[in-house]
């Protein structure tokens, strides 16, 4: 891990207003995070942890406060800024996979690397290794209707990580799926941390990802509430 | 059981009801003004058109003329003498009375109701004029209503009287002609230079003396009197009456006459006859098949004509004309029906798109409240009593405004579309509750996956084959069958249950097209998406995988191209009965006017016919004798077809510059024939009775008949289709000389030429003939509906464009963020958009033209418009290309307006709350 925190949030507000009621859905949230590090964002529902990932990612402007990724302050940028932001260092897994539903896995997981107008064989070879990475090589040709939901989001996993991102964010990622399947789906991810150096956020309710994440951020009523996450993550013994 | 079947009560949750109506106002409000404005229409248009029908069998009993009287005749009683002579019978006038009543008595009170008071007349042989070189014929007539003869002014002489002061008179068969006095008109007593006092010269077909005198000079009082109008040869000379070329007169007898006309001729040839003209106004269409079948029935009745017995012979073509008025009005109701048809196809379409997007607008309500545990029927009951009220209340405002401006309603044809209002929105919605409560995981099971979606096809490909079933059997019934009732005593405005199928035919076709599409489109997006993945343009690639995404969407496509297709067809249908009725119009007039020249005029023609050539803005003139039912014999029979005699080489000139059908055939009248010395003629026949290659003789007065040669066939004239054409120059080297009374012009001063010729003629303009056709009752109401439902079908198709987009903005909307997240830059994104809104709409606009042309070619012959456009056979499908073409552009132009606007209205949205909804 570097000394300099790849994201560093300083004093996020985040109001919502319905009708005449205004909710806090974050009051003045700070923290860093390390690059190629693992963490999970822990909350009960509604207690801002997406709202969180999406004022990181840019999808939403904090009210106040400030969001660095990678010594980019994603709070200043414009929708343009946003984009290449997007498209070259952040990326997002979701609870409902997002897959295009006509294109095979190999095609879907090339979609970033054609947003960024990478060479075909530059793209295929980069699609290949995804797909070896995820353990779905023999169903590159698959549609998603075709997979299970654990491979869809298996396939949206190696799709966030096409155009090597150094932050990826997840919201819920095993929130669609059987406990053996999310499961294994964590393992992937927390496998990606090891093996390709990406720094994940990930929000959970999912025990077993507190287990495997560096660090556990707590979300409570807007405020973070960060606490010991047990042991830190060691690898097994075996594990490459 | 399960626990709902055991409920007998449903728990309905009113504030859940009220809340969704406010939320969804829009949606419902929308949905109602469709339900309303289809309501509208389909129950104005059916009472509207059944005024039509009534005013078109009034107006063609009006145009039948005398051809729908109802007329019956029967033999007088023999006037035998006690010493073999013929005795004179003074009270034959009374006689005639008596006949009179008989025969009203006859008629039945309905047919009665549907008749003027009946006319009386007698009228005696056709007599031949001695003093003259031209062949004219003389008759003397005595006429009778329940008030007497027609008022008549006696401007010299006196009211013909009886010969004989001692009424009971015996004569001798073989007696002098028996003296018999008769009044002549003004006009008569003009053109035969004779005066109260002379004897008229006439001779009997044997060739005997008649002795018929005038007694005086007389004027009608009113020479429109319907009593004239049986015998208008006592008004004026009538031309053409007796055969080509000939010109009757005619003699009013009187009551006191009437005695003596009997012994004027012989015994059998005073005819006693009872007319009973129809009077229009009380017609109706309902009425019509009920009056043709009594007087089917009287006919029947009747005795044989050649019976010496005094029984009642009837005869009438108020039967025929009455069935083809009837048959008209069924044409006109069943293609009023396949249009209405087209248009709640389209508008249950509509509904069901905007239920749908009710439901997906309510879907996480739905689900929200299946999930606190509100059962589906509970559920389904809120939203069948929402959807009613909205259903029922909007078709009672529609059908209360029909009410107002149609002198009836019909609520018949709105109840589809109430009910799939009423139906589609609680079905859909009671669906998407319960599918809230299913397991919605992908199974991990890929044979399970395979399975779900093989039964999804199969339900899919199992309604694609039912609704291809019921389009085949419904155009195999149409082609057969045709939409004319079969049973000609069920010829009402009701349309019967065998009518339903071929009605449906246009709507299920409409539907095939666009079901054969549904299945195309996927296949194109998908190809389109193929070409896209080898190209290095990314915005190809999300446009074409949105479009081949969402290519598979039923019901935006099913709608698209079925109201276009509709849409298209409603036009074509009032551009082929436009143009129809102008080749009517043409048909009728034979060109830009048309003088028919009085008989006593005749002579002056060819100067007339000059002096119009030589006028501004006239192309052609072209002069012509026209008799109508001349007699033309073919061997024994006696044919009356309409005899034309014109110089072949200007009537192929007028023709061919005209939009009349050219006549190839009509160069034979004028090629050489050798060895035979029969006048070549085109024939022409309703029925086969005129033949090409069948000799035909053409009678004269003076020297033998005429051979004709039938070498081709002729062109209709006039809309006649009984036609017999000859050369003018070859008929007279034959030795009939030519007596033109008519003349064709054709050139933009056309009308103002025939006008003011200063002869006695009438004046024939083809543009009023196309102007009273276009107001016909049928035809201006079938055209009016075809064009409103044209219109209706458009903003239908535009409407459900915009529904469609908004029924798929959500998912859109979601693909696209997702699609931001992973780089794509906000002004890109308006393209993937269009990606997916494209190409239905530009598939539609390609091909909605075209499915309804091809419909159009499928369905306009079993449509029989001629029946309406008054043409000689079916009039081939017109298309309006720049009104098709401006249906395509109405479209893309919606799409292209759709696209942007909506990437306007989300740009405020932002990319959290869009992901938020879709999670």
């Amino acid at each position: 891990m570097s000394s300099e925190p790849l994201l560093s949030v300083r004093g996020v507000h985040r109001r919502f207003r319905t009708g005449p009621t205004v909710v806090h859905a974050l009051r003045g949230v700070s923290f860093d995070v390390a690059a190629g590090s693992m963490v999970a964002l822990v909350g009960r529902s509604g207690s801002g942890k997406t709202t969180l990932l999406n004022v990181i990612g840019g999808l939403d402007r904090p009210d106040a406060g400030t969001v660095h990724v990678d010594g980019t302050d994603v709070t200043a940028l414009d929708e343009d800024g946003l984009s290449r932001l997007r498209r070259e260092k952040v990326s997002y897994v979701f609870q409902s996979f997002g897959l295009i539903p006509v294109l095979s896995a190999a095609e879907n997981v090339a979609a970033p690397l054609r947003m960024a107008r990478v060479a075909p064989i530059e793209r295929e070879r980069r699609v290949e290794l995804l797909l070896e990475l995820i353990g779905l090589a023999d169903h590159a040709r698959q549609r998603p209707a075709e997979l299970s939901g654990g491979q869809q989001q298996r396939v949206a996993i190696a799709r966030a990580l096409a155009a090597s991102p150094q932050l990826l964010l997840a919201d819920e990622p095993t929130g669609q799926l059987d406990a053996e399947t999310g499961l294994s789906v964590m393992a992937l991810l927390r496998g990606i941390v090891e093996s390709e150096g990406v720094t994940v956020l990930v929000s959970t309710h999912d025990a077993v990802m507190m287990a495997l994440a560096d660090r556990v951020i707590g979300i409570h009523d807007g405020h973070l509430d960060e606490q010991a996450a047990g042991p830190p993550y060691a690898p097994a013994p075996d594990a490459g | 059981m399960k626990r709902w079947l055991t409920r007998w009560r449903l728990a309905l949750h009113w504030p859940s009801i009220r809340g969704r109506g406010r939320t969804d106002a829009g949606p419902l409000l929308l949905t109602a003004a469709v339900i309303a404005a289809v309501a509208l229409l389909a129950g104005a248009a059916p009472p509207l058109l059944r005024a039509a029908a009534d005013n078109a069998v009034q107006d063609t009993v009006r145009r039948a003329g005398t051809d729908s009287n109802v007329l019956v005749h029967a033999n007088w009683e023999r006037d035998d003498g006690p010493t073999g002579g013929r005795v004179r019978m003074p009270r034959l006038a009374e006689d005639l009375d008596d006949f009179r009543a008989q025969a009203t008595d006859a008629l039945g009170p309905d047919l009665d109701a549907a008749l003027l008071p009946p006319i009386a007349a007698v009228h005696g042989p056709i007599l031949n004029l001695t003093d003259g070189s031209v062949p004219r014929t003389f008759q003397f007539t005595y006429l009778a209503g329940d008030a007497g003869g027609p008022d008549v002014a006696w401007l010299a002489g006196s009211p013909p009287g009886p010969t004989v002061s001692d009424e009971y008179v015996e004569t001798p068969y073989d007696g002098p002609p028996w003296p018999v006095q008769v009044g002549l008109s003004e006009v008569d007593a003009t053109a035969l230079d004779l005066g109260p006092g002379d004897r008229i010269p006439v001779k009997d077909g044997r060739g005997r003396d008649r002795d018929v005198r005038i007694s005086g000079i007389y004027r009608p009082a009113d020479s429109t009197a319907p009593a004239w109008r049986l015998a208008p040869a006592l008004l004026r000379p009538v031309p053409g009456a007796d055969g080509a070329g000939t010109t009757r007169f005619a003699g009013l007898l009187s009551r006191e006459s009437l005695p003596d006309a009997r012994l004027a001729v012989d015994e059998d040839e005073l005819r006693r006859t009872v007319q009973f003209a129809p009077e229009p106004e009380a017609l109706t269409w309902d009425a019509t098949a009920a009056l043709a079948s009594q007087v089917v029935k009287l006919k029947a009745a009747s005795g044989s004509s050649i019976d010496r017995d005094q029984s009642l012979k009837w005869q009438s073509q108020l039967d025929t004309v009455l069935r083809d008025a009837s048959t008209r009005n069924s044409a006109a109701s069943a293609q009023a029906a396949v249009l209405l048809a087209g248009v709640l196809t389209a508008t249950v379409l509509v509904l069901l798109l905007a239920a749908d997007l009710l439901v997906r607008r309510r879907t996480p309500v739905l689900s929200a409240a299946r999930q606190r545990g509100a059962a589906l029927p509970d559920l389904g009951a809120e939203l069948i009593i929402e959807s009613t009220v909205v259903s029922v209340s909007a078709a009672a405002v529609g059908l209360a405004l029909a009410r107002a401006a149609a002198p009836g309603v019909s609520w018949t044809w709105a109840v589809p579309v109430v009910l799939a209002g009423a139906v589609a929105g609680p079905a859909f919605g009671t669906l998407a509750a319960a599918r809230a409560s299913r397991d919605r995981r992908q199974p991990a099971n890929q044979a399970a996956r395979r399975w779900i979606r093989a039964t999804g096809e199969l339900r899919r490909a199992a309604v694609e084959a039912a609704v291809l079933i019921a389009a085949v059997a419904a155009f195999v019934t149409l082609r057969q069958r045709g939409l004319l009732p079969l049973d000609s005593d069920g010829d009402t405005n009701e349309l019967t249950g065998d009518l339903i199928l071929p009605i449906s035919a246009l709507a299920l076709g409409a539907l095939v097209g666009a079901l054969v599409l549904l299945r195309l489109l996927p296949l194109g997006a998908r190809f389109a998406l193929r070409q896209a993945l080898r190209s290095r343009r990314p915005l190809a690639v999300f446009g074409a995988a949105q479009a081949a995404t969402t290519a598979g969407r039923t019901l935006p496509l099913l709608v698209l191209v079925s109201t276009t297709a509709l849409a298209s067809f409603a036009l074509i249908l009032g551009a082929t009965v436009t143009r129809g009725l102008a080749d009517g119009a043409w048909s009728t007039v034979g060109a830009d006017a048309r003088l028919d020249v009085g008989a006593d005029a005749e002579a002056a023609t060819p100067a007339l016919a000059e002096r119009i050539a030589a006028a501004p803005g006239v192309e052609q003139v072209v002069v012509a004798q026209v008799t109508d039912s001349a007699r033309v014999f073919s061997e024994s029979t006696l044919l009356t077809p309409r005899l034309v005699v014109v110089d072949t080489a200007a009537f192929q000139r007028l023709l061919a510059t005209t939009a009349l059908p050219d006549a190839p055939a009509l160069t034979r009248l004028t090629a050489p024939r050798p060895g035979t010395g029969d006048v070549p003629a085109l024939v022409r026949s309703s029925d086969g009775a005129l033949r090409t290659g069948m000799p035909l003789q053409l009678p004269r007065e003076s020297g033998p008949a005429i051979r004709l040669a039938a070498v081709g066939t002729a062109p209709s004239v006039g809309g006649t289709d009984d036609v017999v054409i000859v050369d003018a120059a070859a008929l007279a080297d034959a030795g009939l000389p030519v007596a033109a009374n008519t003349v064709w012009v054709t050139g933009p001063g056309a009308a103002r030429a025939v006008s003011n010729t200063g002869v006695a003629a009438d004046v024939v303009l083809r543009a009023d003939v196309l102007r009273a056709q276009r107001v016909a009752p049928l035809t201006a109401g079938l055209v009016r509906l075809a064009w409103t439902a044209a219109a209706v079908l458009l903003a239908l198709g535009l409407l459900g464009l915009t529904l469609a987009a908004a029924a798929g903005a959500s998912q859109r909307w979601q693909t696209l963020t997702r699609l931001r997240t992973l780089g794509l830059r906000p002004r890109d994104a308006r393209w993937v958009a269009a990606g997916e809104l494209l190409p239905p709409v530009v598939v539609t606009a390609v091909c909605g033209p075209l499915l309804g042309a091809l419909l159009a070619r499928l369905t306009l012959g079993p449509l029989d418009l001629r029946l309406l456009t008054g043409q000689a056979a079916d009039p081939a499908a017109v298309l309006p290309w720049w009104l098709l073409g401006l249906v395509s552009v109405a479209l893309l132009a919606a799409a292209a307006t759709v696209v942007p606007v909506e990437s306007a209205l989300r740009r405020r949205d932002r990319l959290s709350e869009v992901l938020r909804a879709g999670d």
